[in-house]
């Protein structure tokens, strides 16, 4: 089917895949082969994704405050606790804090 | 007291009593994506009570906390509307809970709030009038949520007779948000309780025409009341059924001693 | 090409660090046991949310009553991501996630060890905030390079967002350990009650479940039960110790010479009867489950009629 397909990559396994840019394209195996050429021709790449146009439901661009976040929200982020953390850890001992803290690298 | 701060505790207790209502269905829900969505205005609703209440420990009432923690029932100005419980049960078990009423309860009131914060932006206290504006963005999502629930409910047959068996015992007692307590118009808040209705009505009306839901809320609004907007009529509370006036029901009480109980067991110790 | 020669590319391309896709070739016992291995770890997420979310009404301050509604949501959001994976996965074997989650009803599907048990205190909160996901995160992060593409991927944002979790439940325990004496002493007690069930978190040392080498075999986990155990003792015991609370195991050590912590085995019979749903709380959890999600029926169908008509 001819038509506008939104193309989205990914680069490895380990990451999502990304919307790249689109292709005018005859169907959808035809995206495929267009979207290769068009954002392939240098990176590596492990899948593409096509998708019609008609089938990207968004958001407004007109309507921010459908994303509106004005309170504080540092209640949720790590950012909101570590210092404040590191500090009481702090009188507890001192060596404690040569410890590695990032769980998530190891 | 002036009119400045109950209008304040007002806003700050019913923030913190619905928010504290909602999160009690957490983890409960009835669709986990869904779940996930209402939590964030559960968080929102104790954020923006976080926020007021802050606003009076500015004007010398005392610490954030202690307000929203260690005023007895008959100090809280919240409306009788967002103290309820949500049915048998509780948040520990057997929640015998009925969503439509949540949504029905969170629908009307996210309404009211968004009027109410639009006029609160027009105060002549800064503080507030810029709070107001901040926390009216946020408003957005909350309204938008209920609308898209209330209409796909309202699609289906199911969903419509469930609907209906809640609103009566939502509506009774909507008109109590609109209460204004002893805080009379002033450039604080320069409208009364009458004008405010106008302003839900006039919005709230045409979203439910559009659902095929207006007739049902029509009809559930009591005859005798004296003010009719949009085909909408307000009932207001008997003062002595005024939670803007510090009474309230046992509902209340229970959920105060739930709520300060971690609080009560080391009194002055910091969390 | 033949099963067997497919089986044999499959195995190469495991054996060489491959990621698999939910669209590639793989073998039945792989589909079945890594759906069995994100359903649990799902409905683990979603049974987890509530021994803390029993706290949220009670959080003693409006910081508190925020960051653990965030931290709740969080945990059903873990569980929503993991789901749809395994959903994805689950389709060729005809089952949705209205199937999924009623096998833990049934009693087909298990949720982890932890989730059966009381949280009687706020102080419960705190250790489960810090320790139990603690405890999850060193069996999560070892997971990121799980053979299974999507999971690994998922798993990236759930470690990230567990980095939260532990500052907060770290929080509320330094809170409780710098404040008065009967907030210590809860804070010591709650730690009596979780440190089994901390050890048996991580399943028994010695191991010779099927699952358990069918997923080492897949390259699904790479990492035993027991390494992960020391792992956790090392990142957790000296913060533990200079807290000033006591360890209850009178045995417990570091074994200089073996370079590992020593600790009297626990119960290893009470993961045997939690599995059969028979743990403190397994049952009154299993109903407040089951009764929000017999309840929420009616509104699922009516999704499910919205997406119909819309089609």
């Amino acid at each position: 089917m001819f038509g506008i397909y939104q193309v989205f990559i990914q680069k490895d396994h380990a990451s999502p895949h990304v919307w790249v840019g689109s292709v005018d394209a005859g169907s959808p195996d035809d995206a495929l082969l267009l979207a290769r050429e068009s954002f392939l021709r240098r990176d590596p790449a492990v899948s593409i994704w096509v998708v019609r146009s008609e089938a990207v439901h968004a958001t407004d661009y007109s309507d921010p405050d459908f994303f509106a976040s004005e309170s504080d929200r540092t209640y949720r982020l790590l950012t909101g606790y570590n210092k404040q953390n590191a500090e009481r850890w702090r009188k507890y001992k001192k060596s404690l804090l040569d410890l590695e803290r990032d769980f998530v690298q190891d | 007291m002036d009119d400045l701060r109950r209008l304040l505790y007002q806003m700050a207790d019913d923030e913190l009593i619905i928010g504290h209502r909602c999160s009690e269905w957490l983890g409960l829900g009835p669709h986990i994506e869904e779940d996930i969505a209402f939590a964030s205005i559960a968080q929102d609703e104790i954020g923006h009570a976080t926020a007021f209440y802050r606003l009076l420990q500015e004007l010398g009432e005392g610490d954030a906390d202690e307000l929203a923690f260690g005023r007895p029932a008959a100090a809280r100005q919240n409306a009788l509307f967002v103290e309820r419980a949500h049915g048998e049960g509780s948040y520990l078990s057997n929640p015998n809970w009925d969503w439509a009423a949540l949504l029905w309860r969170h629908f009307f009131y996210d309404e009211f709030d968004a009027a109410r914060l639009t006029i609160a932006a027009q105060s002549s206290y800064q503080p507030l009038a810029q709070l107001a504006k901040k926390i009216n963005r946020e408003e957005r999502y909350h309204r938008l949520h209920h609308q898209t629930w209330l209409k796909r409910l309202a699609q289906t047959a199911e969903g419509k007779r469930r609907l209906a068996a809640a609103l009566p015992g939502v509506w009774a007692e909507v008109g109590g948000l609109f209460s204004m307590g002893e805080v009379t118009p002033s450039e604080f808040f320069p409208v009364t309780a009458t004008s405010l209705w106008s302003v839900w009505a006039t919005s709230v009306a045409p979203q439910l025409q559009a659902w095929g839901l207006l007739d049902l809320v029509a009809s559930t609004a009591v005859a005798s009341a004296s003010v009719v907007a949009a085909g909408l009529s307000l009932q207001l509370p008997a003062p002595d059924q005024d939670g803007r006036l510090g009474h309230h029901t046992a509902d209340l009480g229970a959920l105060l001693a739930t709520m300060s109980e971690v609080r009560n067991s080391a009194p002055g110790a910091s969390w | 090409m033949t099963e067997a020669e497919k089986l044999e590319q499959f195995m190469a391309r495991i054996e060489r660090g491959e990621k698999i896709e939910a669209t590639d070739w793989m073998p039945d016992e792989y589909r079945l046991y890594l759906v069995r291995f994100m359903q649990m770890h799902a409905l683990s997420e979603i049974m987890g949310a509530l021994p803390e979310k029993e706290w949220v009404p009670r959080a003693p301050t409006l910081a508190r009553k925020l960051s653990l509604m965030a931290k709740v949501q969080d945990e059903m959001g873990h569980g929503q991501l993991i789901l749809r994976i395994a959903e994805d996965l689950a389709v060729p074997l005809g089952k949705t996630r209205e199937d999924l989650v009623n096998e833990l009803f049934t009693g087909e599907a298990k949720f982890h060890n932890v989730f059966h048990m009381p949280a009687p205190t706020w102080a419960d909160c705190g250790i489960i905030g810090w320790l139990v996901d603690g405890a999850a995160v060193v069996s999560q992060a070892a997971l990121l390079d799980s053979s299974y593409g999507p999971y690994a991927r998922v798993l990236q944002r759930v470690c990230a967002e567990e980095g939260f979790h532990i500052q907060h439940g770290e929080s509320i325990c330094l809170a409780l350990a710098e404040g008065t004496p009967e907030q210590r002493q809860s804070l010591q007690e709650a730690l009596e009650r979780w440190w089994e069930s901390l050890l048996l978190f991580f399943g028994p040392a010695d191991t010779t479940s099927t699952s358990a080498q069918v997923l080492l075999k897949y390259r699904f986990r790479t990492k035993t039960n027991e390494e992960l155990r020391q792992k956790f003792f090392a990142k957790y015991v000296p913060r533990i110790h200079s807290l000033g609370l006591q360890i209850p195991d009178p045995d417990f050590h570091w074994d200089e010479a073996a370079g590992l912590y020593r600790y009297t085995p626990p119960d290893w019979s009470k993961l045997k009867l939690i599995a059969r749903n028979q743990g403190p709380l397994s049952q009154e959890r299993l109903g407040l489950r089951r009764l929000s999600y017999e309840q929420g029926e009616w509104v699922r169908a009516a999704l499910m009629a919205g997406a119909q008509s819309a089609s």
